[in-house]
């Protein structure tokens, strides 16, 4: 499933992340496009609290796609934000 | 959610942190006798319009996405939503003008000006500032920890073993223009910048550059607030009539924002025209601005200069207006939550 939230800035990427992860059938991922920085922190933040592992990936200037993978296992939100900060490359 | 995603990924805990320096090195610009206020320091009586703007621009910046000085910012990172809440901010500082005189004939006339250094000398209202600082530091920490996610740091690729003189200096490079700074470093450069522009001309604030501007817009549709009373006998982010001109401190400080926005994210490869698709967005934009303008107007300035630079002048009302943001931004973020 994909879900576009270009345009939308803060708490909505992360809220219509969480509400489309509500509707997704299982064994899909979800895959996030946003423009809004932000939201690199708080939509991991929400999908590790509910068992999803995330991707971000950079689109281009000013644009991510994130992608979500439902996991076995509880996931430590801190450690599941830290290791996207690692990857994630601001300066691209 | 969390004040600090309004406020950058820097973390809420930045604030109370600059503040603290701010204060400190407010200590060494001379001050005058104990008899009257310092020169240009944001302190202004403790009037119910202090409290009501506070609360107005908590509202507002929530529902618009960010507050005034972020609202240009954003217009330099591309944001058109922020464009749409500077059209609300303009607005709003007009009513604020139109209806000023009310407010200070009910309110900032009658009500006391507290500055602590007169009740508490200088001594005692500098620790006294700094051990609330202190209080409030840690109680944000705990806040943070509680409720919020943990502080997000965007470091960049992994640094390559740096061995030549060139790979020196890209690393700075990198490090100053490209990643994110560490919001303690952030922090002390504010609080320095506000200490030296204090020393120079009189502490930060975007707000009453923006009132000329609106002043002057809404005087070519022929509207006039006419004489505003009492302004004079106190110097914060007072409404003003006419823009002062292209070359002074407070237009460089507005039109800087935005230019050293746009630069900042054109390095970071960051900038992008980010359009909002819903109706309603717009909408927030331009009401939250509006709130945001007519908020600042009568309480004599915005999250910078009614807070961050009203804290380290040493008076209350930079408290009083902080209680009025805590407050409005909890309604606002009620607000947002219903308007997905």
């Amino acid at each position: 499933m994909k879900l576009d939230v270009r345009g939308e800035i803060c708490p909505y990427p992360m809220m219509r992340t969480v509400d489309a992860l509500g509707k997704l059938p299982p064994n899909e991922e979800l895959e996030v496009l946003t423009d809004h920085a932000p939201a690199l922190a708080t939509i991991p933040w929400e999908a590790s609290k509910r068992g999803y592992a995330v991707d971000v990936e950079k689109v281009r200037s000013g644009e991510w796609k994130l992608t979500l993978r439902k996991t076995q296992g509880p996931l430590d939100p801190i450690a599941v934000v830290q290791e996207i900060t690692q990857k994630t490359n601001m300066g691209g | 959610m969390s004040v600090s995603a309004h406020i950058g990924p820097l973390g809420a805990r930045v604030v109370p942190a600059a503040l603290g320096l701010a204060t400190l090195m407010a200590r060494m610009v001379p001050d005058p006798s104990m008899g009257e206020l310092a020169p240009k320091i944001h302190v202004w009586p403790l009037g119910a319009n202090v409290l009501i703007g506070g609360l107005l621009f908590g509202v507002g910046m929530v529902v618009a996405g960010g507050c005034i000085s972020g609202t240009l910012w954003r217009i330099g990172e591309g944001y058109v939503g922020s464009l749409v809440a500077l059209g609300g901010i303009l607005l709003g500082l007009e009513g604020a003008a139109l209806s000023w005189n009310w407010w200070w004939e009910n309110s900032m006339s009658r009500a006391p000006l507290i500055w602590l250094p007169h009740s508490l000398g200088h001594m005692g209202a500098w620790i006294s500032v700094m051990a609330a600082l202190a209080v409030l530091y840690l109680l944000t920490y705990w806040w943070e920890a509680r409720r919020a996610g943990p502080e997000v740091r965007f470091p960049g690729q992994p640094q390559p073993p740096l061995v030549t003189f060139e790979d020196r200096r890209l690393a700075l490079w990198n490090r100053l223009f490209v990643q994110a700074w560490p919001a303690s470093a952030a922090a002390v450069a504010l609080s320095l910048l506000n200490v030296t522009a204090f020393a120079f001309d009189h502490p930060l604030g975007v707000t009453g550059e923006l009132s000329g501007w609106s002043s002057r817009a809404f005087g070519l549709l022929g509207l006039y607030p006419g004489r505003l009373e009492g302004l004079d006998q106190f110097s914060g982010c007072n409404l003003v009539d006419a823009p002062p001109g292209l070359l002074t401190n407070t237009f460089m400080l507005d039109v800087g924002l935005v230019f050293g926005a746009f630069a900042a994210s054109v390095m970071a490869s960051e900038f992008k025209i980010r359009v909002p698709r819903q109706l309603l967005r717009y909408l927030q934009s331009a009401m939250g601005g509006t709130l945001m303008g007519y908020g600042s107007g009568i309480a004599l300035g915005c999250t910078i200069g009614a807070f961050f630079s009203a804290i380290p002048s040493l008076g209350l009302n930079g408290w009083l207006f902080g209680l009025g943001l805590l407050g409005g931004a909890f309604v606002g973020s009620q607000i947002i939550r219903r308007l997905a």
